[in-house]
């Protein structure tokens, strides 16, 4: 099984076994269409630390099943997450997200998944001021804004 | 309840309050309860002819327990902490004191429905200070009478030059229209937030980097594990409510799904009286929203937000409370010297109806107060709870051995003795199409006293449960309403209230149909209990 370099956004070379980095639509398409040429394949949206830790993710999921279909259900259907993935995106924040970039940039769609599903967790259950205060965003409404989209919005599933 | 003075004085002075801090409205008025007709043919329960089956306004009687909860609602003193918490955990209550306390609280046990304690603590309040409304007006409202009319000049970003003839309202001129101000805010970034301290870096905010389809991916998670958070993102900022409210394809997919959706609701029995599924051979049911066929938006409506919120559904995250309140005279003591200080009791009762997703249900009728039983309503608990007592309940418990172990070991006494009159019943809607015929059913309803009158509203909801002894079967018909519209907010929930239609019990050995009179009871009121179904 022929091994295959890649080299990240700050130019460290990375190499990984071709079925790990086959778990990246990207680079297998990327594979397919230039053939095997030795030459390491440039990774430029992806610095090193996070691209190590999605090559973790692939190696622990090289041997998964493809995934059934492109939609939807059975992908969509579970919200829960796996143990190893749960331990696995126990990282700050700067990095879950980076994580989630670079699986969307690499075309990983369960990786994809497992990051989206984590921050919706991290989501669930919470008040607007505390799902801001859990990201750090700003509040950009105008008070009158906000009383027009809540009177909007809330026909509360909570009462 | 309305036939004592006391009581409805203090009700009236309370509403009068109320209704002059918001806006002029018309009071309600009580209206005398029709005379009973002498006898009703046994088709038509005395219920469906309720004056508030139909008109979805306040009920006839002056007493408006979702309007008071909400306006108690608005009062907690944290009001962001109020999604999560559902008022069914005890909270170390200290004694009132003050006549404000006094006061806050009656307020408190009035919305919870509870009369006769609500008008003790009014009764003190009063006593301590009689201007104690004003203060607790003072406290609790000042904001709504400080705050002065907007002037109308505060949208220059208004898109549509309004003709300078036409007649606007101030509120028409200070609003965009929603979905054009949602529309407005398509591109805008998730702000992050200001640095805590000046001229230090603001914290991170990873978040705002993401493409917009990776945060509709995050938003379709949300929207499927929790409806209700997923509304609450659309307040966190512009590009979230721009979103919120522009992935239909995420409302779609809430509508399918059997956990908050319509693919879990039953239109036929799906299991039968205590709760064991009934297997057919076909094994598809009727859904009005199935998966995997092209849909269309039903006619009226224009979103599939809409389809959710008005289209006939039951929830399952949380608990159907009716409270029912009557008064019965007192005995004389005999002792008594003062003769005209003839004591009326305001006895309170609660009727619980917990739905689950598989087609059965708990029923319970009980005095005891919501938050000592809610959130142990369940079936594993209810099973419990009979098997406690098994000399009083000659039931199939043998089968029930595996959810049994240890389940009453968290569940507090008083929440047992209440849960081991509990029933085990089943629930079906009224399919909005008729359903082909070839779905045979045991059900007593197809035979049952209102055979002629088959209706197809799809709010109609038909409830069986066990009875008091196993001859019985008891047979519910209530139907789905909204509640009452209130000024604070444009859209309510809807169809949270569940009105009586009529209520019997039928004899299996002599096939015999008796009725409940339902004088006293009042709608089914939704309230949410956390932990359930999330």
């Amino acid at each position: 099984m022929a091994n295959i370099t890649l080299t990240s956004s700050d130019g460290v070379d990375v190499t990984v076994e071709r079925t790990v980095a086959d778990r990246s639509v990207l680079i297998k398409n990327m594979l397919e269409d230039l053939g095997e040429t030795g030459e390491s394949i440039p990774i430029p949206n992806v610095n090193e630390a996070v691209l190590k830790k999605v090559i973790e993710w692939c190696d622990h999921h090289k041997n998964d099943p493809p995934s059934a279909g492109d939609d939807d259900d059975n992908r969509r259907k579970t919200t829960d997450i796996d143990e190893w993935d749960q331990k696995f995106m126990q990282v700050d924040q700067e990095m879950l997200f980076e994580v989630i970039l670079a699986a969307n940039y690499l075309d990983i769609k369960a990786l994809l998944d497992v990051g989206c599903k984590t921050v919706a967790n991290m989501i669930k259950g919470k008040s607007p001021e505390e799902i801001r205060k859990t990201f750090n965003i700003q509040n950009d409404f105008t008070p009158e804004e906000e009383d027009q989209i809540r009177r909007e919005n809330e026909w509360a599933e909570d009462r | 309840m309305a036939d004592n003075p006391e009581l409805e004085s203090f009700r009236r002075q309370w509403r009068e309050e109320v209704a002059g801090r918001s806006k002029p409205r018309n009071a309600p008025h009580y209206v005398a309860p029709d005379p009973q007709p002498a006898r009703f043919p046994p088709t038509q329960h005395e219920a469906s002819h309720r004056k508030d089956l139909e008109e979805e306004g306040p009920p006839p009687a002056s007493f408006d327990p979702e309007e008071l909860a909400q306006q108690v609602g608005q009062l907690s003193v944290e009001p962001e902490r109020q999604h999560e918490e559902d008022g069914f955990t005890r909270t170390d209550h200290h004694e009132p004191s003050s006549a404000l306390e006094h006061f806050e609280r009656a307020v408190e046990k009035e919305a919870a429905g509870n009369l006769g304690d609500s008008l003790q603590h009014y009764r003190k309040a009063y006593r301590l200070d009689a201007s104690v409304d004003k203060t607790y007006r003072n406290k609790h409202f000042a904001h709504v009478w400080k705050r002065p009319a907007q002037p109308a000049q505060s949208a220059p970003t208004d898109p549509k030059p309004v003709p300078a003839t036409a007649p606007v309202s101030t509120e028409d001129a200070v609003h965009i229209p929603t979905s054009e101000l949602i529309a407005s805010f398509a591109q805008l970034p998730i702000p992050p937030a200001e640095p805590l301290v000046e001229n230090t870096p603001p914290p991170p905010c990873p978040i705002s980097n993401l493409p917009s389809e990776v945060i509709v991916e995050i938003l379709r998670y949300v929207g499927l594990q929790d409806p209700a958070t997923f509304g609450r993102m659309s307040l966190v900022c512009k590009r979230m409510a721009y979103h919120f409210s522009h992935e239909q394809h995420i409302w779609r997919r809430i509508c399918q799904n059997p956990e908050f959706g319509f693919a879990g609701m039953h239109y036929t029995f799906a299991c039968d009286i205590h709760g064991y599924p009934i297997y057919t051979l076909d094994g598809t049911r009727y859904t009005p929203f199935p998966k995997g066929v092209s849909l269309e938006i039903p006619k009226p409506l224009t979103s599939w937000t809409q389809v959710f919120q008005s289209y006939p559904r039951i929830r399952f995250t949380g608990i159907y409370i009716s409270t029912v309140n009557y008064t019965r005279p007192g005995a004389q003591s005999t002792h008594q010297t003062v003769s005209w200080n003839s004591p009326i009791h305001i006895v309170t009762y609660y009727r619980y109806l917990r739905f689950y997703p598989d087609g059965s249900l708990v029923s319970l009728l009980s005095t005891t107060e919501p938050v000592d039983v809610v959130p142990h309503i369940s079936k594993e608990n209810l099973m419990a709870a009979r098997s406690t007592y098994p000399k009083q309940h000659h039931r199939r418990l043998s089968d029930q051995g595996q959810t049994l172990s240890g389940a009453t070991d968290h569940v507090p006494q008083v929440a047992l003795n209440a849960l081991k009159h509990g029933h085990r019943g089943r629930w079906r809607l009224t399919p909005p199409v008729p359903l082909p015929e070839n779905t045979p059913e045991d059900q007593i309803a197809a035979t049952g006293p209102n055979q002629t009158e088959e209706s197809l509203d799809p709010r109609d909801l038909v409830i069986e449960t066990e009875g008091v002894s196993s001859k019985y079967v008891h047979l519910m018909h209530l139907a789905l309403r909204s509640p009452s519209a209130s000024k604070s907010q444009v859209n309510q929930s809807k169809n949270t209230k569940l009105v009586w239609r009529g209520f019997w019990s039928y004899n299996k050995l002599t096939d015999d149909w008796g009725e409940f009179g339902l004088r006293n009871d009042r709608a089914f009121v939704f309230r949410r209990v956390r932990g359930w179904g999330i």
